[in-house]
């Protein structure tokens, strides 16, 4: 099972917990998490992000060459990290920041030795097509803008960047009482999206699919984003999450890897 | 820190149950006797507690979102808006609570012997009078158990508020929200806190909703 992107049960019918462990119907053949906060939502809202395309994407590349099957499972790096923490059967995990796959390495279920950096995530400013729109970060001061969405720092890596951005440019304080933050980053870009926050702080892979005005914010305005992969388990299917692993570091896997956003330094942003 | 989300949980569910409640008593008055439609009104409050909460946000976020008629509105009359704010969260506890207030309120209304309203209506009180000091008081354990189960349910919303309240510490951030934070985050300190006090208060306000309707059942 691969494991990447949006909510993994965010919630269930009664207003409870997040769902544990693997979805129902999953395979296990190579499991990998990704957080949300690379998945973008499609234009057209039928599902699907720059995670979940890349993902499936590699993954169906992966399928047809090896013939073997990749079953993919999406959800915030920090819940995925826990859920590995606490036995889901993933055999590999991909987290939006290196420090989730570290927490997934302490926990003893994964592989220090497979940790691999797969992008270094970039991040931008949304506005909707036709919206007032914003040339850098410090034009969020102005009251064009009452309300911009970002994802929650707490445990979001692209949330926690675009604070870090924010503070950088001397603004955080000024504009903290219009931040409203989206569970995860695919949710803050909805919420512009849907004009009911102005602006929106997102991941640069999720603009490059999604049509709106685009702001990029230097790199240098927040942490790297070091984004890294690591194989989880042990016996056959952990090595068969490590060729999945070596594809997506490949000539061929980067190229896919960069059609969608995914960086690493030295890789041009296209 | 962990105390800030559980108070403003309180705040928001407290205001949302107080709406239901009494929503729920004209509701349940109004479901209580035969009229054409009554049948998808019912289905209407119901729905709730049946839909998906992500179908429910939905719903909230287009008909009440910044972009909509009635959440422009609003946010021109009061100059903020529904969503992300207090108001939001109230909305979204609300909609769980309905159909719990609404459904008991009936049930109480309709156990009540039709015979003692009338008896208040010879002796010459008004349709008013006679529910307010007759049917509303016989109804009034029924009602007062669907309170608080409305209460616990607008308490613990998870999935509406997530969907439209923008999770603003402070503001949005309830209970629920801040736990789902903190697993993610790893602070498991605080989140254990928060869930070990929230499964103590609906363990308790389920054991006092099974005594209250014990002894109307018995009356």
């Amino acid at each position: 099972m691969y494991a990447a992107g949006e909510h993994v049960g965010a919630s269930d019918g009664d207003g409870g917990a997040p769902r544990r462990g693997p979805r129902r119907g999953c395979h296990k053949t190579i499991a990998s998490c990704t957080s949300s906060a690379l998945t973008r939502p499609d234009q057209d809202r039928r599902g699907g992000g720059p995670l979940l395309a890349r993902s499936r994407r590699s993954a169906g590349s992966f399928e047809a060459k090896t013939g073997k099957k990749v079953v993919l499972s999406f959800g915030s790096s920090g819940l995925l990290a826990k859920q590995i923490a606490e036995g889901a059967p993933f055999d590999l995990f991909a987290a939006a920041n290196v420090s989730f796959a570290d927490d997934a390495v302490k926990s003893g279920r994964c592989q220090a030795d497979t940790k691999r950096l797969y992008a270094r995530g970039r991040i931008v400013l949304w506005t909707r097509r036709g919206a007032p729109m914003a040339a850098s970060l410090s034009d969020l001061t102005s009251d064009r803008f009452t309300k911009i969405a970002i994802a929650n720092p707490e445990h979001a890596p692209y949330g926690k960047a675009a604070r870090e951005a924010l503070e950088h440019a001397g603004i955080w304080e000024q504009v903290k009482p219009k931040i409203v933050f989206g569970e995860n980053v695919r949710q803050a870009l909805q919420f512009a999206e849907t004009g009911n926050a102005d602006a929106a702080i997102v991941a640069l892979s999720l603009a490059k699919v999604t049509d709106g005005e685009v702001t990029e914010v230097p790199e240098d305005a927040h942490a790297p984003l070091d984004q890294a992969m690591v194989v989880c388990g042990t016996g056959p299917r952990a090595a068969v999450a490590e060729d999945f692993a070596a594809f997506v570091g490949s000539p061929e896997g980067r190229a896919i890897m960069n059609k969608f956003g995914f960086v690493l330094p030295g890789e041009a942003v296209k | 820190m962990s105390a800030a989300p559980l108070l403003l949980s309180f705040q928001i569910a407290i205001v949302a149950t107080a709406f239901a409640a009494v929503i729920g008593i004209a509701l349940g008055l109004l479901l209580s006797r035969p009229f054409p439609g009554r049948d998808l009104i019912d289905v209407i409050v119901t729905a709730p507690i049946v839909l998906p909460p992500t179908v429910l946000g939905y719903y909230v976020l287009v008909a009440l979102g910044r972009t909509s008629v009635l959440g422009g509105a609003f946010e021109s009359i009061t100059g903020s808006p529904i969503v992300f704010t207090k108001t939001g969260a109230v909305v979204a506890a609300f909609i769980g609570a309905l159909p719990l207030t609404t459904k008991s309120a009936r049930a109480a209304l309709e156990g009540v012997d039709g015979r003692l309203v009338l008896a208040a209506r010879t002796l010459g009180a008004g349709p008013l009078r006679a529910f307010l000091s007759v049917h509303l008081p016989l109804a009034a354990r029924g009602i007062l158990a669907g309170t608080m189960l409305g209460f616990a349910r607008s308490l613990g919303d998870f999935g509406v508020t997530l969907m439209v309240a923008g999770n603003i510490p402070g503001e949005t951030q309830t209970a629920a929200l801040a736990i789902y934070d903190a697993i993610q985050a790893g602070r498991d300190r605080d989140a254990t806190f928060m869930v070990a006090f929230l499964t103590l208060l609906a363990a308790f306000m389920l054991y006092a909703i099974t005594k209250l309707t014990e002894r109307t059942d018995a009356r």
